[in-house]
């Protein structure tokens, strides 16, 4: 424990020192809710948006951090030395973990304060905690995916994908215009999208409704299937060749 | 045979290791073995396979075959290198991290470290504990690398070429370390392309060439085999030479590599050769090693 703490230490100092990578990730959600979304006094539009910038800031902060931040990181000289550590593979993801979920907190809450000062959002008490229990259990699912991007992607293609997954997966999603503006292709494709299905898990929870156990399992078996394709990418990148 | 009757327990040890990166062979064969207190020399030329080799010990890479053991147990598994500290080929850190956050940051994953200010002040980095680690020149970094090989009062040191890109200065006050460090009983692994390394500091020197072990023993025995001079001289032929000498020769240049030029010189004159443009050089290592393995013309 001692241990993974240090490692989310020195993650969270790396990119407080080096905000030029950071400060999109957090500032972007929040800006595009001010600009795209702005004021409205529908409270169920409003409320909705909220949801929705919320997980976009903590998707980005899953990408980025673990998937671009693996990529970058796993070739390195300091990333070799430290497996001569006593160090177990578990114990430095945790600390990526603990920095992340930090970095994914910030960015969630810019956007769930700034909401509440320009707009009439309402969240009933009794949904605060199902809502961030879905943020939750999204964020796990993109980071892991994040995570299959890192062990997948070099450094340069990382960048360019986790961009694209990043930006791709929300407006597909549903994010950004709520899923009943898509074009009729995209609502065809955005139901089996894990941005979508963490939508409608999220979506009814600060809305006061139950989420279909379809949507749960959907977002499941998008876990499992990253899970498999980020430890296949460990073992990958383990046994690669270098010298 | 039981661990006890070979005596004490080996600090580290290969067997029959071998590794294949797609279509070479970076290891055929390797038996290594490190007994506490000793300070082994890991000696080749580039490509050899020394990294190699060092990296399947520290358990960062499987073995295609053979068995890796630190202190008896499995190198891949974390716990078994908590008395190993290692310095890679490589060095780098986190850049935006100062000296003393990179060292405290390796101190923490063991149980009984040396305390921080101690270790900056044995390795000359005292003056830099507050500037970022990507700042540093080449140097320094590397000093800064092996100081973290020595934060968690390891009993084994595995250095991969631990003094390249020092200057003259920095490495002999490493040499100086590596020798107290084994005084008080530690082991060393370090590999090299230095010969004169090795001299200075090894109680036994392993030869590795092309993924093989091709020589193994004490300083002097690896010295007679491996520091070759080059004769260079020119003459219309040349009689017999004597036993353990190598010919190449073109349009009457001939090149000579031998373990004693002066013992060859002495015979040349004696037989009444009469050679022209006489010089000696030391050859390089790369150049004993393809003498060795039989790669250059006899």
């Amino acid at each position: 424990m001692r241990i993974a703490l240090a490692h989310g230490k020195e993650q969270t100092l790396q990119h407080l020192r080096a905000p030029g990578y950071l400060l999109p990730t957090l500032a972007m959600p929040g800006l595009f809710y001010f600009l795209f979304e702005g004021q409205d006094q529908d409270v169920g539009l409003v409320t909705f948006l909220m949801a929705s910038y919320a997980m976009w800031a903590i998707l980005g902060v899953a990408f980025f951090q673990f998937g671009v931040g693996i990529a970058e990181q796993r070739a390195t000289a300091w990333e070799r030395f430290l497996r001569t550590l006593p160090l177990s593979a578990g114990q430095r993801l945790a600390g990526r973990v603990l920095s992340a979920a930090l970095f994914a907190a910030a960015a969630a809450t810019v956007v769930v304060v700034e909401a509440h000062l320009i707009n009439p959002v309402h969240v009933a008490a009794d949904r605060w905690l199902p809502w961030l229990g879905a943020l939750g259990a999204g964020g796990v699912v993109v980071a892991l995916g994040g995570i299959a991007i890192g062990y997948w992607a070099s450094p340069r293609a990382a960048i360019a994908l986790a961009t694209l997954a990043w930006l791709l997966l929300a407006y597909l999603g549903g994010l950004w215009a709520t899923p009943g503006e898509l074009p009729s292709w995209a609502t065809e494709v955005s139901r089996y999208l894990p941005t979508r299905l963490w939508g409608e898990v999220s979506w009814a929870a600060v809305q006061g409704q139950t989420a279909s156990l379809g949507d749960w399992l959907g977002l499941a078996g998008w876990a499992v299937g990253f899970a498999v394709l980020a430890g296949w990418g460990y073992r990958r990148d383990e046994g690669a060749s270098y010298r | 045979m039981t661990d006890a009757a070979r005596g004490p327990q080996a600090v580290a040890e290969l067997r029959g290791i071998h590794k294949r990166y797609g279509q070479v062979d970076a290891l055929q064969g390797v038996d290594l073995e490190l007994r506490p207190g000793e300070l082994v020399a890991l000696l080749g030329p580039n490509g050899a396979g020394k990294t190699t080799a060092v990296s399947i010990l520290l358990g960062q890479r499987r073995p295609d075959a053979g068995t890796a053991r630190l202190f008896g147990r499995d190198p891949t598994l974390p716990a078994t290198r908590r008395p190993v500290g290692a310095t890679l080929q490589e060095s780098g850190f986190p850049d935006n991290l100062t000296v003393a956050e990179v060292v405290d940051l390796v101190r923490i994953h063991y149980p009984d470290p040396a305390p921080t200010r101690e270790l900056l002040d044995r390795f000359g980095l005292a003056e830099l504990a507050g500037r970022r680690a990507g700042g540093l020149s080449g140097g320094q970094t590397r000093r800064l690398a092996v100081a973290l090989a020595f934060a968690g009062r390891p009993r084994l040191a595995v250095l991969d070429e631990p003094t390249t890109g020092l200057d003259v200065e920095a490495r002999r006050g490493l040499w100086e370390l590596l020798r107290a460090f084994v005084a008080e009983g530690g082991s060393v692994l370090l590999t090299t392309h230095y010969l004169e390394e090795a001299q200075a500091l090894a109680s036994r020197v392993v030869v590795l060439a092309g993924g093989q072990v091709i020589a193994q023993g004490s300083v002097d025995e690896i010295t007679a085999r491996v520091g070759l001079s080059r004769v260079h001289l020119r003459a219309p032929s040349l009689p017999d030479l004597p036993a353990g000498t190598h010919a190449e020769s073109s349009n009457g240049s001939y090149t000579l590599y031998t373990a004693d030029p002066d013992g060859l010189i002495r015979a040349l004159a004696l037989k009444g050769v009469a050679f022209t443009g006489l010089r000696v050089e030391r050859a390089s290592l790369e150049e004993a090693f393809l003498q060795l393995t039989g790669g250059g013309t006899s």
